[in-house]
């Protein structure tokens, strides 16, 4: 099933292209890392996508249905960027901080469940929180910040996942236990994760499928693909590619 | 003072009952004014109900009933200023806090005076509460806490990330306006039963002392009103007992239940490093 | 962005000077022979008026509605002082601000005038009362003082009052000696109103039954209570109304209108009468005003109230509040 399927997607800024006849679809199950240099675009796709921002020309369309008449977002589970909104001395507990993940959905008046409870229960256990549901956020390293911010974005059950450059601020030990968890939601639940990144090496450790946008799209495909493939030799350079495919094996 | 004669005086009885439904409406709302870094609103709002009784009185309407409408209007407005000046709340209240204020005095000034003195018709004292005000603060006390109570999870979202609230589904313009809203009723009619100083230190301590040894949301905003209910009584009973003014040994009792949740959190924090 | 910054500036220059050029300014009509006077409380302000007649305008600072004890003067009061001939206050304790202001006024030629010149002040007598209170109850503090102590309402003993208009007297002849004789007719026949007022209030007191007055605002007024003999207790200990009572403040009032059996108590005026209201709830009394003069409200200024009519009031409630024939 192809969940997210963008058609000559085009956004410009203040008389600046910065997305320039845009195409590719997702299918279930993917894992895309989509990368590229500053600027390249890469979050305003996503913010496309996920309708927060319009585009100039061109169609998006999530689960079949254009963005504009979308209103399934349970479906869709988003981590932002700058993942420092909130402030750390906040008094909440990663229970309380994953439970509210899930209200936004439900109709008033609003009471957790024993479905709820499950839900909330599976999103800690998955993301390796459930050790720490009743610490305080402040509490908590970086890394289990980011996983908690992750268990609150899937405690509804989503079937996309976008997730905006969430490992900049990790640790490298965190950031691959961060990996390990999306790898867990990917390959057991199936969830189609759209994961944003700078770390064109690691990403290819992970990811199925390597979106890279400068503006365009440069390459879409496997990994293995790109490996081979002589265009992205010539474009950057032989070091880099090997670097790339390296980790993937 | 034996503790006999504490319980025969109608007024003491009024002071703990009204005094005690105002500090549990302030230490709610003060939770989420101090996280927002909004605790100084209820000063702010304060000096502008000064500017909006100076109003009333120019133009001979009852001032309290006028009042309400502009400081729920400049609670508005500080929210507004914080969102598309981007300001930090204390700036925002500052500019309509001095807005208030300076308004007020022109106004005053132009008039040529009035009947009575502004000032003393604002700050109301705990130890003179009438029947009316008592019924005020119980109102006052629910229409707070349902509102609070059933948006607590939108309200809790919004304060903790509201990027990701609004995200979710949830209308953040709609809870921040509520609480400011909120806030503003709170201060005019709080202002009137128990004074200013009171009112101010009700929004602000209790909520800084349950920070300091909570350890999640519902139980910051449980201690909170503990603390703050607690104070009131405690300080009511010591100003009695001591013979000092009521509203200022509140705010001390509050203080030093402050110092006492500071105090340990650092003795059990020394104990685990 | 350095001329945005700077447009912004000039405009609001601009525009300000704009706007406050268009005010009017009050101009004083040319040959105008009257002495200004500026005074700060209504009692001065009315003595002045009396004794000065029609060679003198007299202003007063605080506006209508305001409470002297927190009164800060503004640019424009200071103003209206420096374009004064003279200026006439209660007292350094009433008005403690004055030396710093008057350094600021560069008017040389500017008579000041303190009208308590002559006038002993009474003690804090309320602190008397209090350390009587305090010692039975074994209770030991510090105490903080506004005024060093000082009462400063002492317009409301009328022989300090003549003592007032005196010196307002002084103030006239010296800047204007000519008129002499009119001004020193003028204060005579007001004196004398002065001493009609306090044989009012003798004879009022001789039949009496009750002799404590409770007031639920500031203490003002100790010297009225000295000098007829009454027993005064007020509310607050501090002689502003912005302090707060303590419960005990407010008991002790309860108990001794309980003990002497009265039957009304007394509020001030301007200040909102939330402790006398209180009292009234607790002891079922009826609530009657005495009025402090030192300032009045708008709808007083437009009826024209005078110290002596604000004094015939007090002693109409101060018949029905002490029950005298």
């Amino acid at each position: 099933m192809t969940i997210v399927a963008v058609e000559h997607l085009s956004f410009r800024y203040n008389s600046v292209e910065v997305l320039s006849d845009i195409s590719f679809d997702v299918t279930a199950g993917d894992y895309v890392g989509l990368v590229g240099p500053n600027g390249s675009g890469k979050t305003t796709a996503i913010k496309v996508i996920l309708g927060l921002i319009k585009q100039t020309k061109g169609m998006v369309s999530l689960f079949g249905t254009k963005t504009n008449d979308f209103r399934d977002w349970r479906r869709i589970g988003y981590l932002p960027q700058k993942h420092t909104h909130f402030n750390p001395h906040f008094p909440a507990t990663v229970r309380e901080i994953v439970s509210s993940g899930l209200f936004s959905t439900k109709k008033f008046p609003k009471r957790i469940q024993r479905f709820d409870e499950a839900s909330i229960d599976e999103a800690m256990k998955l993301t390796d929180v459930a050790d720490i549901r009743h610490k305080l956020i402040g509490e908590l390293s970086g890394g289990q910040q980011q996983r908690v911010l992750v268990a609150r974005a899937i405690v509804n059950r989503p079937e996309l996942l976008i997730l905006d450059e969430p490992t900049t601020a990790l640790d490298p030990e965190a950031r691959e236990k961060f990996f390990q968890t999306l790898m867990g939601l990917n390959h057991n639940r199936n969830v189609t994760i759209i994961l944003i990144t700078h770390d064109i090496a690691s990403i290819g450790k992970y990811a199925s499928k390597l979106l890279y946008l400068d503006k365009q799209i440069i390459f879409y495909g496997s990994f293995e693909d790109f490996c081979v493939s002589d265009n992205m030799t010539n474009y950057f350079g032989e070091f880099t590619q090997h670097l790339i495919c390296h980790r993937h094996d | 003072m034996d503790i006999f004669s504490f319980f025969q005086y109608e007024f003491i009885w009024r002071a703990v009952i009204s005094g005690s439904f105002i500090a549990l409406v302030c230490s709610i709302l003060g939770v989420l004014l101090v996280l927002r870094r909004l605790s100084l609103i209820g000063d702010g709002l304060a000096h502008v109900t000064f500017g909006s009784v100076a109003i009333g009185l120019l133009f001979k309407q009852h001032p309290v009933y006028l009042s309400i409408p502009i400081v729920m209007a400049s609670s508005l407005a500080i929210l507004k200023l914080t969102e598309k000046a981007k300001l930090y709340g204390d700036a925002a209240i500052g500019i309509v806090s001095s807005l208030g204020i300076a308004g007020g005095i022109i106004i005053a000034s132009v008039a040529g005076g009035f009947n009575i003195d502004i000032f003393s018709f604002l700050f109301g004292n705990i130890l003179s509460i009438s029947q009316a005000e008592v019924l005020t603060s119980i109102a006052l006390s629910i229409v707070v806490l349902l509102s609070i109570f059933f948006f607590y999870h939108e309200h809790f979202a919004t304060a903790f990330d509201e990027e990701f609230a609004k995200i979710s589904g949830i209308d953040t313009r709609k809870i921040n306006a509520i609480l400011v809203l909120l806030t503003g009723i709170t201060v005019v009619l709080a202002m009137k039963i128990v004074g200013i100083m009171l009112t101010s230190s009700l929004l602000i301590l209790p909520s800084v002392t349950a920070l300091q040894i909570a350890r999640s949301f519902k139980s910051t905003m449980v201690v909170s009103s503990i603390c703050g209910i607690v104070s009131v009584i405690i300080g009511i009973y010591a100003s009695f007992v001591m013979n000092l003014p009521t509203g200022a040994t509140i705010v001390m009792a509050n203080f030093l239940l402050f110092l006492t949740a500071y105090a340990y959190k650092n003795a059990v924090q020394r104990k685990y490093h | 962005m350095k001329r945005s910054i700077v447009s912004v500036f000039i405009m609001y220059i601009f525009l300000s000077l704009i706007f406050l050029s268009c005010q009017k300014r009050e101009t004083v009509p040319a040959g105008d022979k009257t002495i200004k006077v500026v005074t700060t409380l209504f009692p001065v302000y009315d003595f002045a008026k009396n004794v000065g007649g029609k060679r003198v305008q007299v202003e007063l600072l605080l506006l209508p509605g305001m409470e002297p004890h927190s009164f800060e003067p503004k640019p424009g009061d200071i103003r209206k002082i420096s374009d004064a001939d003279i200026f006439m206050y209660t007292g350094k304790f009433m008005e403690p601000w004055i030396e710093d202001v008057l350094k600021g006024v560069p008017n040389k030629n500017l008579l000041v005038i303190n009208t308590s010149m002559g006038i002993a002040l009474a003690e804090d007598r309320d602190l008397a009362e209090h350390h009587k209170y305090e010692k039975k109850s074994g209770s030991q503090h510090e105490h903080h003082h506004e005024y060093n102590g000082k009462d400063p309402h002492i317009w409301l003993d009328f022989s300090n009052a003549q003592t007032m208009v005196e010196n307002i007297l002084n103030g006239f002849i010296t800047k204007d000696p000519a008129n002499r004789d009119e001004y020193l007719k003028n204060a005579e026949a007001y004196s004398a109103q002065l001493s009609r007022l306090d044989r009012q209030f003798q004879e009022v007191r001789a039949s009496c039954k009750k002799d404590m007055i409770i007031h639920g605002g500031h203490f003002a007024f100790g010297y009225l209570a000295r000098r007829y003999h009454l027993q005064y207790l007020s509310a607050y200990r501090g002689f502003s109304p912005n302090a707060e009572p303590t419960p005990g403040n407010i008991i002790q009032l309860i108990k001794n209108f309980r003990n002497h059996h009265l039957n009304y108590i007394f509020f001030e005026e301007l200040v909102s009468p939330n402790v006398a209201e209180t009292i009234a709830r607790e002891t079922g009394a009826k609530l009657l005003m005495l009025h402090g003069a030192h300032n009045i409200s708008r709808s007083e200024w437009e009826q024209n109230v005078t110290f002596i009519s604000l004094m015939e009031n007090n002693l109409k409630n101060l018949r029905i509040g002490l029950e005298c024939q």
